[in-house]
């Protein structure tokens, strides 16, 4: 029954995009964010849909789209590079059959990227694959936080749809996106045309950001709870009265900290106290084999090299016996270990030209999207006033991604790459903008100075 | 019994949007763009060698028969 609703509704999205081929690009972002196919249990799971979709996408807009405003950017280019070096480093792998398992959805991921902003030349379309790019991760959040609510949560034990701990289906990645896209849905509640401000889009958007907030607590991520605080520092820039919102957000803490099962105390604890935790402090060794792998291989070793690493450390054992605990210390050997942080999956597989790409690709992004919040804040007709908030919304998107990459490996996680893709696409649209009117404009100076030379010529 | 729930009302909010979007006008063709762009055509066309022949031409067979109007009233 369930494979047939998700039979049905992107056949309706295939019919759809017969008068829009754009919609097909969409339906392949909703394939890839929520995986219908690895949802559903026969028919579905046995057609390759996501490839359908990229056809559809890739095939509609070669054939059918005007690809008026369509333009390859810095960013793109650095992408098609990055995607160059890994397929280059991932023939050199330390792991070949390792290597080509991540390569195999990497590059599919990459190249989306790299595609996507190709057709994003209207505001519509922007806002489009923004609202699609929400509202599928938001299914996935909404049952996430009705769980947390109803049946409490627990470090692995919270079920998703898809329970491979895989994609955006892992618990810290889905903390991570779920954080980050808070700003873009209030994005949307004051300048949303799709769904027009009302008072249901606040009470969704309302409903919505409480279940993001949830998702950290109830899949108990401790990276959520940093992506939380990132966004609390993040939202100080555009308050007016911050005093208030500090002690506002003080206030909620404390509210909520009744409602906090035992084990979420516990697992946040680790965080202050990283000996303590196998997971945490596993992360400092394996960035330390990292930096000594590619002081050795400074082009990287391919995808998956971190299965090379080996390593032995101390960490302190409690035994709790009635009132007495004791704490001894054992050595602990951990073997393939991953680099938990995308700087480091970054170094590690492909070296310092990868990580200097990947640096730049974010780093550059961060910079485009100050800029035309600066350029376009003092907009206010109602065709551009939506820039500057969507460039502020993007960006701190940005950065809880980064904060997020800093301690869990999604330095390719497609999610980002089209939040990537998106950035691109409203850059590319605002320069396009200024390009227009700056012709404009010296069309308008052209007519007055012939006006005039006309005018003088009738008087003389 | 939530998967259903999340799964419909996701589902729902993004069949509704992807209609909406099928059914706007400026999805393919930006009207902000199109209107500058519109602007900027015809002033062009105003400040052209062959525009403003146009205009004059025009200018010139009017003349003469505002001309004639005139004389044929006096």
């Amino acid at each position: 029954m369930l494979d047939l609703v998700f039979l049905a509704f992107i056949g309706y999205v295939l019919v759809l995009g017969l008068r829009r081929p754009f919609l097909w690009v969409l339906l392949y972002v909703y394939i890839d964010i929520l995986a219908p196919q690895r949802i559903g249990y026969s028919l579905i799971a046995a057609l390759p849909v996501s490839l359908i979709a990229f056809a559809a996408a890739f095939g509609g807009w070669i054939a059918l789209d005007r690809k008026e405003g369509a333009r390859f950017t810095l960013r793109q280019g650095l992408m098609g590079l990055l995607l160059a070096y890994c397929w280059w480093t991932t023939g050199q792998a330390d792991f070949p059959a390792d290597a080509q398992t991540k390569w195999d959805w990497v590059w599919k991921a990459l190249l989306f990227a790299i595609f996507l902003p190709l057709t994003l030349t209207t505001r519509a379309r922007i806002e489009g694959l923004a609202l699609v790019l929400l509202l599928s991760v938001a299914t996935i959040v909404i049952g996430t936080g009705m769980k947390t609510i109803l049946g409490g949560g627990g470090y692995q034990n919270l079920k998703f749809f898809v329970n491979d701990n895989s994609g955006i289906y892992e618990s810290s990645t889905l903390a991570t996106v779920a954080i980050g896209l808070i700003p873009m849905l209030w994005w949307f509640v004051k300048y949303g045309t799709v769904f027009r401000p009302h008072w249901l889009v606040t009470g969704f958007a309302a409903a919505l950001t409480f279940a993001c907030l949830l998702v950290p607590i109830g899949t108990e991520a401790r990276t959520g709870l940093l992506c939380i605080a990132a966004l609390g520092g993040l939202m100080l820039r555009y308050t007016k009265r911050r005093f208030l919102f500090i002690a506002g957000a003080g206030v909620l803490g404390l509210a909520a900290v009744p409602f906090l099962p035992q084990s979420y105390y516990d697992r946040m604890a680790t965080l202050a106290q990283p000996s303590s935790d196998e997971s945490a402090s596993t992360r400092v060794a394996v960035w330390q084999w990292t930096l000594d792998y590619v002081g050795e291989k400074p082009l990287g070793g391919g995808f998956d090299a971190y299965r090379g690493n080996r390593f032995a450390y101390v960490m302190p054992v409690k035994q709790v016996d009635g009132n007495t605990t004791s704490v001894t210390y054992s050595e602990v050997v951990d073997e393939g270990r991953a680099y938990h942080s995308s700087f480091f999956e970054m170094l590690g597989e492909q070296g310092w030209p990868g990580l200097m790409i990947w640096l730049a690709l974010h780093g550059i992004g961060l910079w485009q999207m100050e800029r035309l919040q600066r350029r376009w804040k003092t907009a206010g007709d109602e065709a551009t006033r939506w820039i500057a908030p969507l460039a502020a919304a993007l960006q701190m998107s940005a950065i809880i991604y980064l904060v997020g990459a800093t301690f869990q490996g999604i330095a390719y996680q497609p999610v980002m790459l089209m939040l990537v893709g998106l950035q691109i696409g409203l850059n590319t649209y605002c320069l396009r903008i200024d390009s227009a009117r700056g012709l404009l404009e010296r069309s308008v100076s052209r007519k007055a100075a012939i006006a005039n030379t006309m005018r003088s010529a009738v008087a003389a | 019994m939530i998967d259903y729930f999340a799964l419909a009302l996701g589902h729902g909010l993004l069949a509704i949007a992807l209609l909406r979007l099928m059914l706007r006008e400026g999805l393919d063709v930006d009207p902000l763009i199109g209107e500058i762009k519109a602007e900027t055509d015809a002033n062009r066309k105003a400040t052209s060698v062959a525009g403003r022949n146009a205009a004059r031409r025009t200018k010139t067979v009017e003349q003469p028969q505002a001309d004639g109007t005139s004389s044929a009233d006096a």
